[in-house]
């Protein structure tokens, strides 16, 4: 009877996929992301949708419509305060982009309702000093900056409807950035308030060495 | 079926030693811990109920650790053992190949087997290389926090592709340990080292006839 050392290759066989799928992943993942799109959403909460849900200090903030305010201040004419209500009144617009996260999961096709940046600027009206843009989370100290001409890029949105529903409390409720140009650490969530500024401040995770300008595919060491 | 006499109802043969047993109790009691822990951070409906990241990745991180220092550890304190547990485990021969055949079809007897069958070298195989690629991609994600170079591999899709793999050959080897009546015996090897002497003719015959 010949002994066969199946053990050691089947072992090796098993590292050898895993290490090759590090490598390979990327492309598998984007290929593999509809099929979370397709979960009913039902059943949204209990399985892993593509979504993984990051926050810096629990318990996640809570939305409350009666108090929530969006302020716009630092280098505008006219400071904005404005209530659920007024966000809501703003012009809507929709659109589908994919979602990647700089950890290397995406969730494609995320369909978004929300509120272009212009349309608070038409009614802040920023003054030459608006060089970048704070937006603040509810979830402090969760800051993340946008330089003022990226918040007009075509797909940046204050979202707060994904996929034909108001945004979640995992999700950042009521509203998110959203900027499918770059990783999801500039999507900053629960946010309640911008600040115009002259000068970069480097938001959370820019702080922990992450890149400023998180361009999908072109930054942060891909 | 061979009727077992009283006095061999109570005799009991050595399965496992403490060493062997230790390490599978480590791997049992860490693997438990980093799946509930990882779930944790994976599925968005824990993670509203334990919010707390931070703390569910020390934990995770701690078992690893804790995983690997005693496995260390084990190997040091008996040496050479594990790695004769290892060469059994790893070599496959005829009747093997016959058993892993009969185990798929069901048809016929069931060829002799060793101390180990060869669905428990498969098992231990698989189960110690996806440790491995858990091991390697959770590292790549631990240092992908903080590193940009390390950024760029799906370590985390091969992380969730390995605890799928991973889950269903646990899920079976708990089925055969703790319900499925004629294997579940082998629970008591695990725990107490010693198995039933007719048990282990039925079922390892190669090796309980060299007792």
């Amino acid at each position: 009877m010949r002994d066969v050392r199946m053990g050691r290759r089947v072992f090796l066989g098993v590292v050898g996929a895993g290490v090759a799928g590090l490598f390979a992943g990327s492309r598998l993942s984007r290929a593999a992301s509809p099929i979370g799109s397709v979960v009913p959403n039902a059943l949204h909460d209990l399985v892993p949708d593509g979504w993984r849900i990051y926050s810096v200090n629990p318990p996640w903030p809570r939305f409350d419509p009666a108090t929530y305010r969006l302020t716009v201040a630092g280098a505008v004419e006219n400071q904005l305060s404005l209530t659920w209500d007024e966000v809501m009144a703003l012009p809507q617009d929709t659109q589908t982009t994919d979602f990647h996260c700089v950890t290397g999961w995406t969730v494609g096709n995320v369909h978004w309702t929300g509120v272009r940046l212009q349309h608070l600027w038409d009614m802040a009206k920023p003054t030459a000093e608006a060089k970048y843009a704070n937006f603040i989370s509810m979830e402090q100290p969760y800051v993340d900056t946008l330089s003022f001409k990226q918040t007009l890029l075509p797909q940046v949105m204050l979202g707060h409807s994904m996929d034909g529903q108001p945004l979640t409390r995992a999700h950042g409720a009521p509203m998110r950035l959203v900027i499918p140009e770059m990783y999801g650490y500039k999507n900053v969530k629960w946010l309640t308030r911008i600040d115009l500024v002259p000068t970069l401040n480097a938001g959370f995770w820019e702080q922990r060495g992450y890149d400023v300008d998180a361009w999908v595919g072109r930054s942060n060491g891909y | 079926m061979d009727a077992p006499t009283a006095t061999e109802q109570t005799a009991y043969v050595r399965r496992f030693s403490p060493t062997e047993r230790s390490l599978h109790w480590l791997l049992a009691g860490t693997f438990f811990a980093m799946l509930v822990t990882g779930l944790i951070l994976y599925l968005p409906s824990l993670a509203q109920v334990a919010a707390d990241r931070q703390l569910w990745k020390s934990i995770h991180l701690g078992a690893a650790i804790a995983f690997w220092g005693g496995t260390l550890l084990l190997l040091v304190s008996a040496p050479g053992e594990l790695q004769r547990t290892a060469r059994e485990l790893d070599s496959f021969d005829e009747d093997d190949r016959r058993w892993l055949r009969w185990a798929v079809r069901r048809g016929g007897t069931e060829p002799p087997q060793g101390r180990f069958n060869a669905g428990q070298k498969l098992n231990s195989a698989l189960i110690a290389g996806l440790m491995v690629v858990f091991t390697i991609s959770g590292t790549l994600m631990y240092l992908q926090e903080t590193d940009a170079s390390f950024r760029g591999t799906s370590a985390i899709l091969v992380h969730d592709v390995a605890m799928y793999v991973a889950v269903p050959i646990v899920l079976g080897h708990l089925y055969l340990a703790l319900v499925h009546p004629s294997t579940r015996h082998s629970l008591r090897g695990m725990a107490l080292g010693t198995v039933r002497r007719d048990w282990a003719r039925r079922h390892h015959p190669k090796w309980e006839r060299e007792l």
